[in-house]
């Protein structure tokens, strides 16, 4: 009964808090104002930072967690662009050192690249192109096969002009009708579509997209695509090989390639898992310098808020020395002031929540264009609530707490006498 | 005739000093004072005297740095922060010369202040104010803010604020200083009829006038109680 009573009491100066935010509104939707863009770009930030996670992940699966790949450059992003350009061409003969003398690969294929115009009737688009191995087929990652077929080893061996098309083909030239069997022309040169892949929205790897590729035989490829592009070895090992993987596969590069020893790799040995954490690297970078700046602004918040509370104990001295020749103890103080100090930083929060709901909202009503339809993933959900709550109590304890102590402690003799 | 009613205050060679760096400032010295139940005192002295600061310790607001205050049994003089707030709470009723209204609370909330830091429900506070609005004959202006009231009618409201916790003595400061004499006489009509209704009441002045309406007077001068009749 005594703690029931003494958290009526509690209770009620909260109450006597929060009356003085009501009357002093103007100033306090003023200094939440600071606290509502603190919380506004800190969700902001940490919502594009986990977007650019997932969908980073996402892109990632077209380069698969159990493959090796070699090529001229390697996935970086730093760079050092003057070392790698004068470095040979990446030799399809390479292949045969590798199957030959490999442990940890698989199956291998070469993965010749480049871009074309490609049109159908009167619409064209730029499409993606690989010239592959029939084995590709079993490394494809991050997509399938969702309709129609690979091609064979008899339509490599012959050449043949058939194509596997990534998901944007279908909406972009077929108005979303079944596009196997139809005729595209690459380059100027008729194709016959034999298999569409699964669609995949937006990925942000340089040459990531699944959907705008086009997958079709390495020896049509080469008779037909003269045009400049990079070829790359695809080799397939086990995730868990990986590392060891790499490291064969350097070695035998340089047996294959005559590198004497000492002397520096020029080619570069790649795989998924190195790409991320370069990118992990660069996201927390991003992510760093974002809450560092959004971190100034709430702490810039809380000085507001501080400032304002300052204000707010000066203007009522008289009303501290009343309450307490009336019998306030100086935990009421406390309590009176302090809530009010967290319901400026919960108004704050709360407008900044409404903002973050009404743009995600609004981005999820405007597509990105040239993305296929995919809007920007921001996610929302009651645990950025949660935490913007738990934030805003935070900062409005942090912020109310000196000036609060001070009201509490006056002495109310003098807190009377003030003018 | 003190003396056969009951002992309320209790000072026993009470001094206050401020030390204020080099210079030793004996606001009070060795001041031994009873106040009855139903007593009706003034304490006047010019500015200086000491009479803010006895009124000060009477009222709970400071602690004496030397002799004994005991109120009805409680030794206030031993007492801390938040005991002396609960004795203030329950046992007190102050007056101030200028009111002290909450400006943004309507007659009805301010008198309902010192309830809030009692345990009452707040049905029971409601019940209170009301009445101690009744009392003061100010049923009828209950919503109205203060800035919406005379000066005579802010003192009321004050008054009743004073009354509603039911406080063992009312301690007024200069509770007519900002009135006109009009009012001020309405005030100081009221007082007594509130110590005729068996309340004890003391009045801190420098008015003569106020002080003829009391029924005992006490004068300070230089922290030490001149006269007590």
């Amino acid at each position: 009964m005594e703690k029931l009573l003494e958290m009526n009491n509690f209770f009620k100066n909260i109450i006597i808090g929060l009356f003085s935010v009501r009357s002093n509104l103007t100033r306090v939707i003023l200094t939440a104002s600071g606290l509502t863009i603190g919380i506004f770009t800190v969700s902001i930030v940490s919502a594009a930072v986990s977007s650019i996670d997932k969908e980073f992940a996402k892109s990632m699966d077209y380069y698969g967690n159990d493959k090796v790949y070699v090529g001229t450059w390697p996935w970086s992003f730093d760079f050092d662009w003057w070392k790698y350009r004068n470095r040979p061409k990446i030799e399809e003969s390479s292949l045969e050192y590798i199957t030959q003398y490999s442990e940890y690969i698989t199956d291998v294929s070469i993965k010749k690249n480049t871009w074309t115009r490609a049109t159908y009737g009167n619409k064209a688009s730029w499409l993606q192109l690989n010239g592959v191995y029939p084995s590709y087929q079993d490394m494809l990652s991050g997509t399938k096969i969702e309709n129609g077929r690979f091609f064979s080893q008899n339509e490599w061996d012959l050449q043949r002009r058939v194509i596997i098309v990534g998901g944007t083909v279908r909406d972009g030239f077929f108005q979303g009708k079944d596009p196997i069997g139809k005729k595209i022309r690459l380059n100027n040169v008729t194709f016959e579509i034999i298999g569409e892949l699964k669609k995949q929205g937006i990925g942000m790897v340089p040459g990531g997209t699944l959907d705008n590729l086009v997958i079709m035989p390495s020896t049509t490829f080469e008779r037909i695509l003269t045009r400049w592009g990079f070829d790359e070895l695809v080799l397939q090992t086990n995730p868990e090989d990986i590392p060891l993987a790499k490291e064969e596969v350097e070695m035998i590069m340089r047996v294959a390639r005559k590198i004497p020893p000492g002397d520096d790799d020029n080619f570069a040995v790649n795989s998924a898992d190195a790409y991320m954490k370069q990118f992990n690297t660069m996201k927390n970078a991003i992510a760093g310098m974002g809450f560092l700046v959004t971190g100034i602004s709430l702490v810039v918040s809380a000085i507001g808020i501080m400032n304002v509370m300052f204000v707010s104990v000066r203007e009522r001295t008289r009303e501290i020395g009343l309450r307490k020749a009336m019998g306030a103890t100086n935990f009421n103080i406390l309590t009176q002031f302090l809530s009010e100090a967290v319901a400026i930083a919960i108004i704050g929060g709360s407008v900044g929540i409404a903002l973050i709901r009404l743009t995600v909202f609004g981005l999820a009503s405007f597509p990105i264009p040239n993305f296929n339809g995919a809007t920007l993933p921001i996610s929302f959900d009651l645990l950025l609530v949660f935490y913007t709550f738990t934030i805003c109590v935070f900062i409005g304890v942090l912020a109310g707490l000196i000036p609060a102590r001070t009201a509490a402690n006056l002495n109310p003799i003098d807190a009377l006498r003030d003018e | 005739m003190a003396k056969s009613k009951k002992e309320i205050i209790s000072i026993q060679s009470v001094s206050k000093i401020y030390n204020l760096g080099e210079t030793v400032v004996k606001a009070l010295d060795n001041v031994s004072l009873s106040i009855y139940d139903n007593d009706y005192i003034s304490i006047m002295g010019p500015s200086g005297s000491g009479k803010s600061t006895l009124m000060n310790i009477i009222g709970c607001l400071d602690v004496p740095t030397k002799g004994k205050y005991k109120f009805k049994d409680e030794l206030i003089s031993e007492m801390d922060d938040n005991q002396l707030a609960n004795i203030r709470n329950e046992k007190i009723g102050f007056v101030f010369q200028t009111f002290n209204l909450l400006p943004k609370l309507n007659a009805m909330q301010n008198v309902e202040v010192p309830l809030i830091y009692s345990s009452l429900g707040r049905k029971e506070r409601i019940e209170r104010a009301e009445e101690a609005l009744h009392i003061v004959g100010l049923q009828d202006r209950m919503t109205h803010k203060p800035n919406e009231l005379s000066g005579g009618q802010r003192q009321r409201v004050a008054i009743a604020r004073a009354l509603v916790n039911k406080p063992s003595i009312i301690l007024a400061d200069e509770p007519t200083g900002n009135l006109d004499s009009k009012s001020g006489n309405e005030i100081l009509k009221f007082f007594a009829k509130l110590h005729k209704d068996g309340n004890t009441i003391i009045v801190v002045t420098h008015e003569e006038s106020v002080a003829k309406l009391s029924k005992r007077r006490i004068d300070i001068f230089d922290g030490k109680i001149a006269r007590d009749e």
